[in-house]
């Protein structure tokens, strides 16, 4: 891989004067490191933020659990609290990648994951996300794992973070540092952002920016949760779809109901129209059914990957009934 | 239903994860216990030296560049930023390499023998194809360097990188593999009901865990190269002949191969780059193969389009089997998997045809992955016997059963042994075929459809000419054997039954005895491949030991029936050392017969009827592969096949991009290998079987014959389960949904 | 290039490499301990499986700058003799086969067991499942494994 320099952060204040366009923080590394031995990602300086301080799961304010950015996603997965009270996210982010991955992956960088589309990887072919201007070889290429929702001309990758996909439909705030030492809180949808004419921006992020925090809503499905995830082999492989469901019945009536697709998007896509068709419904199957064709008659899918408009119904109505169904 | 099994072999069955484990061998008759492997402890501590990882002083790295065409010319090379790195000592390309012999000829088919030309020219045959390597002091600054050197093309339009399209641009290979008996359209008027179905498999990558390497050195016209081979000879060969040097100044090295699959048969180019980067640069050099360069640099199995015809009348009789292959081999060179070999010898069918055709394409060529024809070949032949044996509402096992044969009908002549019908028998009792439901779709569990299938399994058990090396030492009373051949152990237990077999032969304990293999000074053997390895390489060491006794009896007039221990011969002949060597080749009699291994799978697939998700619940594996020598590591290679087979079945597959012409599956992220939590609940049952036709001590191969048996079995279950007929592997969630998994059956 | 001191197996080892350079290498080519096994480089195979302060990971996707002040343990510290309770159930399961994968697998089951001494069928496939093994040995790894954590041996 390229050369870089090395700097290894103390602090906050450290990272963030070190920060300079060409850097990248490194945190466990799992996809940056990968992404420069491809030659895709090509900082000039890592600055080593593994020692900030950002490694604790604490109460918040508003009654959830505030997840520090540095700690693993092992660490967090299997937390007796995250398990306890917000099982969604435990679920899917056990479901991503392998153990070891999981023991280093940080919850920031799992935030900050780069598309799997293998134009993007590939640095002969043409990629708008790595390289603006060169085109998007997939759009005409091979895309059976693509977007059917939210995609442009310049880019049809999808998201491929599970943790992502369970965080939006909870319904998480991100926060972060600013180079200037203030911090700002975002909600996490607006976190990540559709490509348009710049796929090269995955978030909203600034430059230099640093996240440190997501906190969690007060739990509201740790009973009526499921996390589906639909892929080729039983492990270790990044969803062809996936679905976060989490519900909230009370006397037969949903009260509260979070629903996210990961593999369909550039970003986790949240099921917005399906959460308020069913809001004050009953849990039926008829309902749910209702609920994943309103969701998915948007879709634009294309030839290869037209499997995944009806995959992607089976898969609501699938981890809405096992949300639902699931032993309290 | 055991008839055919001589009287003493009607021993009950046993699982073999039933039988007991062994710590420890005190018996000296070595041969069909299970020990455990013999260089077990070296693997589990991390000790085991492959190719790479010799302590070769002085050495530096190669790292190979790929081209980024299919099809063109280079038209200028930039390493003015690369030369000007740290560390970087060379960059070769077509323009200052080594001139190799033939280096301007287009390579026809390929042979083990064969030259290796690499950076001869600037002509670009395919995307991934070397055009240069840069040496460098450490492994990273190679890699770097070699990610700055600019290459420009000129691309030719004219390539051909899309198998669908270019359909019309298919030729009849010239080797005599067509083949037909009987009258195919006779046979097929004469049936009552026919299948005419074509199935798909799609390029499959080996992908051992140990990357391609080699450490090459060049020293005044002698090479040495420790590099990782299944053929010892072959390597040696194809150097000594690439850079036009004798024979007996090449020295190949390959003590421990990473596991191969067909992917280190041959010798790969990176080897010639290292060797003429060591000449160039004048100390050892080491080239890896990356993983994504595994993809394009070392083998595939190709895409194969296979159409069946079957034939068959009410009953069940087989009138008629046509088996005909559309494939693709690169514009450079030829192969051909051979598909329809089993459509020629399973079952008894008059009237057959066998075809093939190619289409030479802008990819690297093709190779043999483990078990090539019969793991592709099965899976279109096993598919089509299972829609025929619903369209004649049989029993499928009944009415493989009842096309049985003994006579290889291609050859014409018996099968040395054959217990298919005794391999499909004994799995059907212990998987509980019986409560099989004939009727698509009506076991049912949840949100489940639960199928069973079956599949045949055959895979040919050639032998051939081996030679080995033993050697003697007397220390006190006990005799400590060392047996050499240039034989490789790739994973399959080559170290452990040749150990076995020594102790055999000179009945001494196996702990006396110790192998050295994978060194081409050591006798000649056909290495590991095709499912050889076994019976050659044991043949071949117990040739050496009888040798060596019966040397050491006429040595002393002593008969050779006479029961005398070794040590008592070395001391009558006042040794303390002795050497001997060995030969062992197929006898006339292997000629007159066909020799098979064969063996059946049963397995229960789950099936999700809403995400096309599906898991195997249960396999049930048997064979009869003649003499087991040690059924620890036969077990292995059934498994380690049944899981490969996994693998190409529900995920291996790489994808060629319509644009460009390379692989767009590059790394693990993309080509699904199974693991862990694909593979549960199997059990191997062997036959016990004695063939003495096959050779001496009754070895038939195993290595292949697990793989070739599950794609069909599994793509039967599935039809079992959801109704729906896959004829396209790999059988993914997805292309489930696209077969749509509502009620209804589409045979 | 720049001199890294690193922990390994209760060592102190002095290298002189750039600080880019992966852990993996680090031990293959600068300490010649390679008993690591190099399966991909980016983090897809776990072949190259150590442990970091306890736990496993993949030694290619960690840049030596960023392993030092930690313990790391390789397959050749994991025992001195090959008596690791993993290591003698993998040899009487006839676990390896080519063997390549093996150190990783034995690394990342030895984690698991001592986080989890009874670990579960679903726990081991979860723990095993980023550990490629191409020979196909799974079905003997999760055996091997009960037969450790048994601690028969």
């Amino acid at each position: 891989m390229r050369p870089f320099k090395y700097t290894g952060a103390q602090n906050k204040d450290q990272a963030l004067q070190a920060f300079t366009a060409t850097s990248h923080y490194l945190g466990g590394g799992t996809n940056l490191v990968d992404l420069m031995k491809e030659d895709v990602e090509r900082p000039d300086q890592l600055i080593d933020i593994n020692n900030l301080d950002y490694k604790k799961i604490t109460s918040n304010d508003k009654g959830g659990l505030t997840l520090g950015a540095m700690l693993s996603n092992s660490e967090t997965a299997n937390h007796p609290e995250v398990r306890t009270n917000y099982p969604l996210l435990s679920m899917a982010m056990l479901s991503a990648a392998t153990a070891q991955i999981r023991n280093m992956a940080s919850n920031g960088g799992n935030l900050l994951q780069r598309t799997r589309c293998p134009y993007f990887f590939e640095v002969s072919m043409p990629c708008n996300k790595r390289e603006p201007g060169s085109g998007c070889g997939a759009l005409n290429g091979m895309n059976a794992l693509h977007a059917i929702f939210g995609y442009s001309d310049s880019c049809i990758a999808t998201n491929p973070s599970d943790m992502c996909v369970a965080l939006a439909a909870i319904g998480a705030t991100v926060e972060v540092q600013q180079t200037d030492g203030s911090s700002r809180m975002i909600v996490f949808t607006d976190l990540h952002r559709l490509p348009g004419d710049r796929p090269e921006k995955d978030t909203t992020l600034m430059q230099g920016e640093l996240i440190t925090a997501i906190h969690l809503p007060k739990p509201e499905f740790s009973d009526h949760y499921y996390y589906l995830k639909i892929r080729e082999r039983s492990s270790y492989a990044f969803a062809l779809v996936s679905v976060a469901a989490g519900l909230q019945v009370k006397s037969g009536v949903i009260t509260k109901v979070g629903l996210a697709m990961g593999g369909v998007a550039h970003i986790p896509w949240k099921l917005t129209k399906a959460e308020g068709f069913l809001a004050g419904k009953k849990p039926t199957s008829e309902n749910f059914k209702a609920a994943a064709a309103l969701e998915m008659k948007d879709a634009k899918p294309f030839e290869a990957n037209t499997y995944k408009v009806e995959m992607g119904k089976n898969a609501i109505v699938r981890a809405l009934t096992q949300a639902y169904e699931r032993e309290v | 239903m055991l008839e055919r099994l001589p009287k003493h072999m009607k021993e009950k069955y046993k699982p073999i994860s039933k039988i007991k484990i062994m710590t420890k061998t005190t018996n000296a008759s070595g041969v069909g216990t299970a020990i455990n492997r013999v260089e077990g402890h070296l693997k589990v501590m991390g000790k085991a030296k492959y190719a790479s990882e010799f302590p070769v002083e002085n050495k530096v790295y190669g790292q190979g560049i790929n081209s980024t065409i299919a099809k063109g010319e280079i038209i200028s090379i930039d390493t003015s930023k690369a030369e000007k790195l740290d560390g970087v000592l060379k960059i070769i390309t077509y323009k200052n390499a080594e001139k190799l012999k033939d280096f301007d000829k287009e390579m026809t088919p390929i042979a083990t023998d064969t030259i290796a030309p690499v950076l001869q020219s600037n002509k670009v045959h395919y995307y991934g194809e070397y055009v240069g390597l840069v040496v460098a002091e450490t492994f990273e600054q190679a890699q770097y360097a070699a990610s700055l050197v600019k290459f420009e093309y000129k691309k030719d339009p004219s390539a051909v990188i899309d198998f669908e399209k270019s359909k019309s641009k298919a030729y009849t290979p010239d080797n005599g593999t067509n083949y037909s008996r009987g009258n195919m359209e006779q046979g097929l008027s004469e049936a009552d009901v026919v299948v005419e179905q074509t199935y798909n498999t799609p390029i499959e990558h080996h992908h051992p865990m140990e990357l391609h390497a080699v450490i090459a050195s060049w020293d005044n016209g002698k090479v040495t190269a420790y590099s990782s081979q299944q053929i010892v000879e072959d390597a040696k060969i194809a150097i000594s002949s690439t850079f036009q040097i004798p024979k007996k100044d090449v020295r190949v090295i390959s003590a421990f191969v990473g596991g191969g699959f067909g992917s280190k048969l041959n010798l790969d180019r990176h080897v010639i780059m290292g060797v003429m980067a060591s000449k160039m640069v004048g100390r050892p050099v080491q080239v890896t193969v990356t993983r994504t360069q595994m993809f394009t640099n070392t083998n595939m199995r190709q895409q194969n389009e296979q159409k069946m015809r079957v034939g068959a009348k009410k009953d069940g009789t087989l009138t008629a089997l046509s088996h005909e292959t559309l494939s693709h081999t690169a514009t450079n060179q030829e192969y051909q998997e051979p598909c329809g070999m089993v459509s020629k010898m399973l079952y008894k069918v008059p009237n057959n045809e066998v075809t093939y055709k190619l289409i030479p394409m802008n990819i690297q060529v093709p190779f043999a992955m483990r078990a090539p024809g019969e793991a592709t070949g099965s899976f279109a032949l096993e598919s089509a016997m299972d829609e025929m044996a619903w369209k004649l509402k049989m029993d499928p096992l009944e009415f493989r059963i009842k096309n049985d044969t003994q006579t290889d009908l291609h050859e014409n002549r018996p099968f040395s042994s054959r217990l298919l019908v005794e391999c499909l028998r004994i799995g059907a009792d212990k998987f509980g075929w019986k409560d099989r439901k004939s009727e698509p779709r009506t076991n049912k569990k949840g949100n489940w459809l639960i199928g069973y299938g079956v599949s045949a399994a055959s895979r040919n058990s050639p032998y051939q000419k081996t030679y080995s090396k033993v050697i003697l030492k007397l220390d006190e009373d006990k005799v400590f054997a060392t047996i050499q051949m240039d034989a490789t152990d790739i994973g399959t237990g080559s170290y452990t039954i040749i150990a076995q077999t020594a102790s055999e032969y000179l009945k001494i304990p196996v702990e006396q005895v110790s192998v050295e293999l994978g060194d081409s000074d050591f006798p000649i053997t056909p290495g590991s491949g095709g499912s050889w390895g076994a019976a050659s390489y044991c043949n071949g060491a117990r040739a050496a030991c009888e040798n060596a006794i019966k040397t050491l009896k006429n040595n002393r007039n002593i008969k050779e029936e006479e029961d005398i221990t070794v040590s008592e011969l070395l001391k009558k002949n006042q040794l303390t050392k002795f050497e001997a060597e060995g030969m062992a080749e197929p006898s006339a009699e292997f000629e007159k017969y066909s020799v098979f291994s064969f063996g059946a799978n049963f397995c229960e697939v789950w099936v999700d009827k809403d995400t096309g998700m599906y898991r195997i619940e249960k396999m049930v594996n048997v064979a009869s592969a003649g003499k087991i020598l040690n059924p620890k590591t036969a077990y292995g290679q059934i498994i380690g096949g049944l899981t490969m087979g996994v693998g190409m079945v529900m995920a291996e597959q790489t994808h060629v991009e319509p644009n460009f012409g390379n692989f767009i599956t590059r790394s693990f992220a993309d080509y699904h290998v199974p693991v862990n939590l694909d593979m549960a609940n199997i059990d191997v049952i062997f036959l016990p079987e004695e063939d003495k036709v096959a050779n001496k001590m009754g070895i038939k191969g195993i290595g292949e014959l697990g793989i070739t048996s599950v794609a069909a079995s599994i793509a039967n279950a599935i039809f079992n389960a959801t109704g729906k007929r896959m004829r396209s592997l790999p059988i993914t969630p997805e292309k489930l949904i696209v077969a749509g998994l509502e009620p209804g059956i589409t045979a | 290039m720049a001199e890294f001191s690193i922990n390994i197996n209760g060592e102190k080892h002095n290298v002189n490499v750039d600080p880019s350079t992966p852990l993996l290498w680090v031990l293959r080519d600068h300490l010649k301990m390679v008993g690591t096994k190099y399966g991909c480089g980016i983090a897809q195979c776990g072949a190259c499986t150590v442990h970091f302060n306890g736990t496993a990971v993949r030694s290619c996707q960690l840049p030596i700058s960023a392993a030092i002040d930690n313990k790391i343990t390789t397959i050749e510290g994991l025992s001195e003799h090959g008596d690791h309770p993993v290591q003698k159930a993998w040899l009487e399961h006839d676990v390896p086969q080519c063997g390549y994968c093996q150190a990783g697998q034995i690394m990342t089951a030895s984690a698991l067991l001592k986080q989890n001494p009874n670990p579960s069928d679903k726990d081991i496939d979860n723990a095993m499942s980023g550990n490629i093994c191409r020979c196909g040995t799974y079905i003997r790894i999760k055996a091997a494994i009960k037969t450790a954590s048994d601690s028969q041996l």
